[in-house]
Formats: structure tokens, sequence, C-alpha cells
């Protein structure tokens, strides 16, 4: 049995790209899309695409069975019709050797030149010591980046270590004078293969992994895992834990959102700024570590609820939060107020809203381009039903309009934040999770601090998993970054690159 | 804009009282002592290039902390920097990725001698929660040499510092016994 908002549709191979076309012109946005070996249950590949709206909570899901023609495995692509399914679809091929006819890009995403060419790690008769047998750190990478040619056009090539503390990906600027033409990112340099290696730890040890997909979005990442597993196995949480799990993936947004706004004004060298969005941000970080015992709010998280009663320090988190929205309130001030700061941040970055809606941008990239989505509304879970909350846009796109819509959600976080704790919560703080139902499947998601995280889980005929895939929001977000810079000089680039705050690990799993 | 520098000068307070740093990094004593160990032993100037190998990007946010005003490594002397070349310790974070493992290697080789690697975190140990996933090199030991590790999943930004300090420290140590 399916969750209450999950619609499995069973379709044709000859039918998905209509099917997929006709819920993405009804504005449903593309979840997440992925394969799944199933051969064991029913002798086939399924590949997945999951639909839903902004504004019903209703999720569909069209399902396909992908068999061998003789051929190999294939399917006819639907990226000519829905764009945003192009890096799902290049990820399906590298990693399951299922091949959608008519992909636009036949270049390789995840697996970079030193995994064999014919390994497609996620099958389930595949090996980690089949993988690793086939790979070889110091062979080529045949890559072939995207060229702009014309007189004048020159490249430069940054990366994968770059200047500062930061993560690891390749960036190829193709610039004339100091205006970028195009930028072709590659990343997955991260790649450690995270989805296989949750399949080979069982549900309940699979929190821990979840936690370290994405460091500051640990309780996010972790939430959206354990919710998807729950609601396979049909679990009710108690009022107490889903209290518990709003509060913290709210105190979340709050610490990056701060640190975010902080962290562009290192993007235009406004040391001061920087400087009091760090304070503020160690501030919450140490309010984390005090009531959970982890600064980025690992550990919390079991099947079943949460391990640690963090409505008991009600005061605690009152006290700081008031300390930290005066010196937010000082800090936005300050900032407005600073002309040449200002004056960096608008027009600079424009994501213009087509192009983010066709490639699926989520959280808040999509959101400073006017495309209302939120996950906490269009698919409430937890203690959101229950709480009243605006969706927070502006227009432009530009990393104004990305500073302004953090602002806006910080004031919004903190507001939750106070409504939670306004009356007590009863009920165990966790619930046994031990029996998973054979061949069952969920959804599970949330709303982290850069946009909505999707995890998809299904068990097998002995009830361990068949197949885990997340998908985090810097999947979606990646691709529009060229488009954002696009026109924009070099040396603007980290901070339309801050404005995203993008992760790499998150991406990469 | 203008407020801001008047109150500062005016005013005369440090950004961040020493009591405020008690509060919230809760270390400050044995903080302070790392620091002043570090600075005794290099002599006001630790250059550390931080490369990330596959982390999750909890441990580059700890070493990012170290520079704000609470912890601020560089009043010891301690600083990050943009290059391998001008870098006395590289602190490697992650378990090594597939992907990353040549690239490491080239920023080892780009490094001037005497260069110690640390690695930092619990996956930079032995692969940590990552071990014996296919992407994994299992710990950063297994591409270059590794001086000594840094416990903690992250570690915090004092434990960070405090972890640089006893490994150098204890190098020393051991170079002054053999002459």
């Amino acid at each position: 049995m399916p969750p209450y908002n999950e619609k499995y549709i069973e379709v044709k191979p000859d039918e998905i790209a209509s099917r997929s076309a006709m819920l993405f012109r009804q504005k449903q946005s593309l979840r997440t899309m992925f394969a799944s070996d199933e051969r064991e249950l029913d002798g086939a590949f399924r590949v997945y695409a999951v639909f839903s709206p902004s504004n019903i909570d209703s999720i569909t899901i069209l399902s396909m069975a992908v068999k061998d023609d003789g051929d190999g495995y294939s399917y006819p692509s639907i990226t000519p019709h829905v764009p945003a399914a192009h890096w799902y679809e290049r990820e399906i091929r590298d990693m399951f050797g299922i091949i959608p006819v008519g992909h636009p890009d036949d270049r390789r995403l995840i697996l970079h030149g030193m995994y064999g060419k014919d390994v497609h790690p996620l099958r389930r008769d595949v090996s980690v010591e089949d993988i690793k047998k086939a790979t070889d750190i110091t062979r080529e990478d045949d890559y072939e980046y995207m060229q702009v040619k014309g007189e004048g056009v020159y490249e430069i090539p940054v990366g994968p270590v770059h200047a500062g503390i930061i993560e690891p990906g390749h960036f190829r600027f193709s610039a004339v004078g100091e205006t970028i033409y195009y930028l072709d990112p590659r990343l997955f340099y991260k790649h450690r293969g995270i989805e296989k290696l949750f399949e080979n730890m069982g549900f309940v040890r699979g929190v821990e992994l979840a936690e370290r997909v994405s460091g500051v979005s640990s309780f996010s990442h972790s939430t959206a895992y354990c919710l998807a597993v729950e609601r396979m196995a049909g679990v009710e949480l108690s009022a107490k834990a889903n209290a518990a799990r709003t509060l913290l993936l709210e105190l979340e947004r709050l610490y990056n959102h701060i640190g975010d706004i902080g962290n562009m004004c290192a993007g235009t060298g406004f040391a001061v700024g920087y400087a009091k969005g760090a304070v503020l941000k160690e501030t919450l970080m140490a309010l984390n570590k005090r009531i959970t015992g982890s600064r980025y709010l690992r550990g919390v998280n079991v099947l079943g609820g949460v391990r640690v009663d963090v409505i008991e320090s009600a005061d605690d988190i009152l006290k700081t939060l008031d300390s930290v929205k005066s010196g937010y309130k000082s800090l936005m001030a300050f900032l407005l107020d600073s002309t040449s700061h200002v004056e960096r941040l608008e027009d600079t970055g424009i994501l213009a809203k087509d192009i983010a809606w066709n490639l699926g941008a989520t959280g808040i990239a999509a959101r400073a381009s006017g495309i209302g989505d939120d996950v906490r509304r269009a698919h409430p879970h937890l203690r959101y039903p229950s709480l009243v909350f605006e969706t927070h846009t502006r227009s432009k796109g530009d990393v104004y309009s990305r500073m302004m819509v953090r602002a806006d959600e910080i004031e919004c976080s903190l507001s939750i934040i106070e409504s939670i704790l306004e009356r007590p919560y009863g009920g165990a703080l966790s619930v046994p999770v031990t029996a998973f139902p054979a061949g069952g499947c969920a959804l599970g998601y949330t709303e982290g601090p850069r946009g909505s995280i999707f995890y998809w889980v299904k068990a097998d005929a002995k009830g361990g998993p068949l197949r885990v895939k997340g998908r985090s929001a810097s999947f979606c977000n990646w691709p529009v970054m060229p488009f954002a810079v696009h026109g924009n000089i070099v040396p603007d680039f980290p901070l339309v690159n801050k404005s995203f705050n993008l992760s790499y690990s998150g991406c990469d799993l | 804009m203008f407020r801001e520098i008047f109150n500062n000068i005016l005013g005369k307070k440090p950004a961040i009282p020493g009591e405020e740093l008690t509060r919230i990094a809760g270390k400050a004593e044995t903080f302070e002592y790392c620091g002043e160990r570090l600075h005794a032993i290099f002599g006001r100037s630790v250059r550390i290039r931080q490369v990330d190998a596959g982390s999750c990007n909890a441990c580059e946010w700890e070493c990012t902390a170290l520079g704000n005003p609470i912890y601020d490594v560089q009043r010891f002397g301690v600083d990050f920097v943009a290059s391998p070349r001008h870098a006395d310790i590289l602190l490697v974070t992650g378990p090594v990725s597939l992907g990353m493992a040549e690239a490491l290697k080239k920023t080892y080789i780009a490094t001037p001698e005497p260069k110690i690697v640390i690695a930092c975190g619990d996956c930079a140990r032995d692969g940590g929660i990552f071990k014996g996933a296919y992407g994994s090199m299992d710990g950063v030991g297994s591409v270059v040499p590794v001086a000594g590790y840094i416990p903690g999943c992250p570690p915090d930004p004092a434990t960070i510092l405090k972890g640089i300090m006893e490994i150098t420290a204890s190098l020393m140590d051991g170079a002054a016994k053999k002459s």
C-alpha cells in the first residue's frame, strides 16, 4: 500500500515521454527521476519519474518497466519534452546502463574516466569488487567540455582543487575579456558511491549515512530519509517527535541562511558584514551543540522519531534566538545601508524564471526567480500542516533577490520556532520501527535550506533495502548555474556561486 | 557604515569579549593554549592548505569557522592559504574519493618540503562511514603519507586546532630526540 499522497501509474516505454510532457505542462515539477534494478522481483529494471504540483498534495509517479530488447536496455528519452530530466537521465545511463534514446547529451555525468565504461555500479549483480576491478585512477579522463569558438574567446580552467576552503569541482569558463560566455561545470569528483552503500548498510544504519550526505544539510537529509522509511513501514510518529524534527529543520535553515547572507559579503569583499554573519552563525552552531550534542544536528534522528527531547531546552532556544534576532536585524540594516554592497548584488547573476522552471530549479534559486514552490506547503509533513506561514518569493532572480528571500525566510523560521515552543507535546520520543514490508516503497521529502530534498526507498523480498535514491537540492540547481553567470564578469562568479550556495557533496553522493 | 566605524573607534571594545568566547565555544582556555603552542613552534607562521578529498563538507565549514571573529586563529599566525606552494601543512578531509585521488597526489607534490599531511575527520582516517563504498579509497593514508589524524565527525574548530598543535608538537619532539 503506497502512502496516501503517492499515486503510482504504470506506463509503457512508448508512453512515458508524452505522459511526462503532459504533467510538466500542467505545471507539475519533476521532483526526481531514477531507475531501480528490480530484476530479482519481476525480471526488469524500472524507471520512475516523480511529478507533483506546488499547490496540491498529490504526487504522481510514472513507473516504467525496461526489459532487454536483445540490444541492451533502452527507452525513449523524456529530456526533449522535460528539460529538467537531463541530468537524471544521464545519471540513469551511467549507473544502470539503461540508454535514454534521443537524449541530447551523450557524455557521462557521474562516473569519471577512471571508472570502467561497461560497469554500471547500481546494478544489483555488480559487486563493489567488480567496480573496483574495472577502475584505474591513472586513466585519462576523456570528458569533452563544451567549447565556445570565435575571435578573442579564451578558456579559464579552475579546479578541482580551489583556492579557498571549498569543495572540489572543475569549472571551465569560456570568456571574452572579463565577460563569461559559457560555464561548463564538471562535478562528481566527490562521488563515493553512497547509494550503493545504502543498499549494503540496511535501513537502520542508513540514517547515519544520510546525515553525512551533505554537511550543513545533515538534518534535512536524515529527516527526508527517515520519513521515506517510516512511510514505507507505515509508522505514525508521536506529536513530540514531529515537533522536535520540525523545530530542528527550522534551526538548520536559520543557521544556513544567516551564514549565507554573511558569506555573500565575502563575495563582495565586505569583511565587516562577513564577520558579523559568521558570529551569528557560530552562536547558532553553539546552540545546536548545547541542545543536541552536535553542531550539525547529527545523531538526533532515528527511524521512528528522535533521540533527544529538544523541546525541553525551550528556554535556552528562545533566549539564544532573541539575541540572534536582534543581531540579525542590525546586520540586515547595516548591509542594506551599504550602497557599495547592495549595488554589487543587484542585477548580478540573473536567473530567468523560464530557465529556472524548465531546468527544474528548487528552493531559494527557484523562489528568487518567482517560482513559489515550497515542499513544506506543497506536501505538508511533520508539524507543518498546523503551522501558518507563507512562501516567500521575489521576481527578479538576481543575487539581491536570493539574499532577500533568505532574509524573509529567516523571519519566518524564527516565528515558526516560537510557535512550536508555545505548547507542550505528548507521546514517546520515538516508536520502534523493526519490520519493513517486503517489496514496499515510499517517498520521503523535506524542504532543506537549499531547496527540496527527496528520498525514495524500496525494500527487497526479505525487507532489506533494494534501492535508496537520494536527491539533494543541489542536484537540481547546479545545471542552472551556467545560465545565471552568462554575461556576468569572471570576478562576480564567486558572488553568484555564494548566492546559490550549492553543495558538491550532496550532488555527488 | 560611518556610524559603525565611529562606534567601534569610540567604544574601544574588542569585537568579541573573552567571556563571550568561553560561553560560545566552551573551550576558550585550551584553545588559547593550543594557539600559543603553535605560535611557539612555528613562530607566527603556520600556513595550511585545506584539501577536500570527498568529505561531506562539514569539516570544511569547521575550518572556515576557525577564521571567524570568535576563534580568529590568525592571531596565532595560523592561516589558510590558496595554493599548496605556500603551505606548511596539508589538512586533508574526506575518505579520498576515486575522483580526488589524482588531484590530492598532485597537490601533495606541489607542496614544498618540509610538509606535514594531517587527515581531518573520521572518514579521513579509514573511510569512516564511507568505508567499503566503491568510490572511496578508505582514508588519506592510502594515497599520501600522513603525519597524524584528527578524530571527530566533524571535529569542532577547537579540536581541529588542538589536533594540528599536538601533531606538529609531537613531530618536533621526535625531531629533537633524533638530533
